[in-house]
């Protein structure tokens, strides 16, 4: 049968819509399957919301309410809005549950390396213990009743960029769910969220620019979140010792021992905070977690020439292939 | 039309975005698609004029959409590098003929796609349908109005399919943005269109005649120049109206839904005087429409910064569609918004590339996200395919007789208005 057609394709299932944004320095963004074109003002919608989230989190703003709780805090107890106070809620869970290895008050850490200023330098052995005394989750009292956030130690500082971006897609998801089934959500491809997804699930490749391999694994998705985390996007080297820019913590010293980190499960916010959590914690972190935790899917790449990632956990939702 | 890469790429995104949630979209996605194989087979075509512009259609003449049996050229070069055409496609070669007519009598031909001089078309054309032939036109449809309403005439009489030239209609591009923009209102009401086609150089060609003895005079050229060059004479040609301005013509008549009551006209032959050049090589016209709309056509041989391009300036926004491969839009006063729609096909990669955070520049995706890039000469693969889809199927054309009389009497007249110094012509 000859036919012309201008029409469009019967359904429009063989093009993505990308409707993106630019937020906390990266990309956020909405992928429709082409027959979900309706669905784009939607997604507009629901992306206006990142705004006003990124305006209450980030540090990089005199205005924000954490820029705000951290000037403040140190010296008296500080009321926050819901959310706020819930995610720092989540963020002392997950500190606990992680031991340790996950905190968002590492600032005074990042700021004597210099990662702050992106200028990393080797700082003294004194400069780290005191910098290391004004670091930990325990110090920050969060109280229910008035939902009021109280630093123990003065000069403490709370950084969200390792929960920030899951935590936004989580709001920007509960918006979309209101009107559209199945989404893809990114936030610079380090935060991704399934909504929905036909078949077999979302086909997400999972990268590394640690490794040289094509890709880690393939993965399905479906209503399940994935977050990645890396120690290479940011180091310093001093003399011949590369230092990446996530900390650990505990020690004060640059994670080690792990090239990437990826984390699925339910919630983007979560999996976006166990991958920065791995990636310090390393294997035995992951397998232990994954272990007590269900619903947890790990893939953690050593640093051991084998460029492959050892996989912990499993989560529903998720399915690998070639992992 | 000279914009910023940064203007380029926002407008693009635009326009992107206001069509998307559109049937349009997936239009302009998919490109228009064409389904095989041919029911009945492959249209049995010959070819009437194979100069650049035959030759163009004749690269893009799908196989499985027409057969090409046959080609006559008064011009044996031509005949000459249309069988290279035919070579490289690797396509069987097609018999030669000098007389279009001696053609029509000895081959089974179904259909002729021509291209031959603007003056010949009214007769090759209407001669075609009647000896029974389909007819797809290279435009403009022909050289005065009542050549234009012969052709139409002899389409209604004998039944037979006649086409017009004009590829911007099956171009996506353009199909999308009236769909998706004109008619869905995003422009507002739009009162003024301009339309360009500025080149830097002579229109004038050289070439050396096939042979020492070789005499076109039968055929009404009084020498090889006149023959290579029949663009640049009054007794051929339309000059850039016909040439260039019809094909824009044809675009603001379609969007504006409605034809150009009256032109004004200016121009000369400013530039290019030399060897008795009687077209202007500049040209500047208005075109005046009903209900208060207004078209500004220039075409100018002394400056290319602009290129070609139709723009569309409403209430609301602005609509630039450019070298038949770029589409922007602008909102008034609109400003940049900062959310943006892609487009990308989906091939057979995965939704998404995760890994560590990449910063805001990088796309979704490590592969560049970027739509498909429009060829701007697949618009005569879907003419020349959507031509014998008509044959075959009864499928509308998209362009056809009607629409194109309409670009045909309005360019007429604008370079009448031109050769006579007239100032304003009703059309």
């Amino acid at each position: 049968m000859l036919s012309l057609d201008f029409a469009p394709a019967s359904d429009g299932a063989d093009y993505w819509i990308r409707v993106h944004r630019r937020a906390m320095a990266c990309r956020f963004e909405v992928t429709l399957s082409g027959e979900d074109a309706h669905h784009v003002p939607a997604a507009r919608d629901a992306l206006d919301e990142i705004d006003r989230i990124e305006s209450s989190l980030t540090v990089f703003r005199e205005t924000s309410d954490l820029v705000q709780l951290n000037k403040a805090a140190g010296h008296a107890p500080v009321a926050v809005d819901e959310t706020l106070f819930g995610l720092l809620h989540l963020c002392r869970e997950l500190h606990l549950r992680t031991g340790g290895t996950f905190d968002v008050s590492t600032t005074p850490l990042s700021r004597c390396w210099g990662f702050l200023r992106r200028e990393g330098r080797l700082p003294s052995a004194a400069e780290i213990a005191a910098a290391r005394a004004l670091v930990g989750m325990d110090a920050v009292e969060l109280d229910e009743a008035g939902r009021t956030v109280r630093f123990r130690r003065p000069g403490m500082e709370l950084n969200l960029g390792s929960i920030g971006k899951g935590f936004a897609l989580g709001q920007v998801a509960a918006r979309l769910r209101q009107h559209v089934r199945h989404a893809l959500l990114s936030a610079g491809g380090s935060s991704v969220l399934a909504l929905g997804g036909r078949g077999a699930g979302w086909i997400v490749d999972l990268r590394s620019r640690q490794v040289s391999r094509d890709r880690l694994a393939r993965v399905h998705l479906r209503d399940a979140a994935l977050a990645t985390s890396g120690a290479g996007e940011q180091f310093v080297e001093v003399e011949g010792t590369r230092y990446g820019h996530v900390l650990d913590p505990r020690t004060g010293f640059p994670a080690s021992g792990v090239l990437s980190a990826s984390v699925i499960a339910a919630e983007a916010a979560v999996a976006d905070a166990l991958s920065t959590a791995f990636l310090v914690g390393g294997l035995e972190l992951a397998r232990r977690y994954c272990a007590d935790h269900p619903g947890t899917l790990a893939l953690v790449t050593p640093d051991d020439g084998s460029e492959r990632p050892r996989v912990f956990g499993q989560c529903p939702g998720a399915s690998l292939e070639g992992a | 039309m000279n914009l910023t890469p940064e203007q380029q790429e926002l407008g693009r995104r635009n326009f992107l975005k206001a069509l998307a949630g559109t049937p349009a979209l997936a239009a302009l996605a998919v490109g228009a698609a064409i389904k095989g194989p041919v029911k009945g087979g492959p249209v049995r075509v010959g070819f009437i004029g194979v100069g650049g512009q035959g030759r163009v259609l004749l690269e893009q003449t799908d196989p499985a959409y027409a057969d090409v049996l046959a080609l006559a050229d008064i011009n044996p070069l031509s005949l000459g590098k249309a069988d290279d055409v035919l070579k490289k496609k690797g396509l069987h070669p097609a018999r030669h003929y000098a007389e279009w007519k001696e053609m029509l009598e000895k081959e089974n031909l179904e259909a002729v796609i021509m291209a031959p001089p603007l003056w010949m078309h009214a007769d090759i054309a209407s001669g075609c349908m009647e000896a029974g032939k389909h007819v797809l036109c290279e435009k403009m449809m022909a050289w005065d109005y009542p050549g234009c309403e012969r052709m139409r005439e002899t389409a209604r009489k004998t039944g037979k399919i006649l086409e017009i030239g004009y590829q911007r209609n099956y171009n996506p591009i353009y199909q999308a943005a009236h769909e998706g923009i004109v008619k869905a209102g995003q422009l507002g009401d739009v009162y003024h269109s301009r339309i360009v086609w500025h080149r830097n150089g002579t229109w004038r060609r050289k070439g050396e005649p096939p042979s020492a003895d070789y005499d076109p005079s039968r055929w009404g050229y009084p020498d090889y120049d006149h023959l290579i060059n029949w663009r640049l004479y009054w007794k051929y040609s339309r000059g850039l109206h016909a040439e260039l301005a019809s094909h824009q013509v044809n675009i603001v008549n379609w969007f504006f839904g409605a034809e150009p009551e009256a032109v004004v006209s200016s121009g000369g032959v400013y530039r290019f005087p030399e060897g008795g050049r009687e077209v202007p090589d500049h040209v500047y016209t208005i075109l005046e429409y009903p209900h208060g709309r207004t078209a500004v056509f220039t075409s100018i041989e002394s400056n290319a910064y602009d290129h070609y391009y139709e723009a569309f300036y409403g209430t609301k926004a602005t609509l630039i569609l450019r070298g038949e491969t770029e589409a922007y839009l602008f909102d008034e006063g609109g400003g940049e918004r900062p959310t943006t729609v892609d487009v990308t096909p989906k091939g057979s990669g995965p939704a998404l590339d995760a890994s560590e955070s990449r910063s805001a520049e990088a796309a979704g995706s490590f592969k560049s996200g970027a739509p498909e890039k429009i060829e701007r000469v697949a618009a005569y693969r879907l003419e020349v395919s959507g031509f014998c889809a008509s044959i075959r199927t009864g499928k509308p054309l998209l362009c056809g007789p009607d629409r194109a009389i309409g670009s045909a009497k309005a360019c007429i007249r604008a370079a009448e208005a031109v050769e006579k110094k007239s100032t304003r012509l009703s059309v």
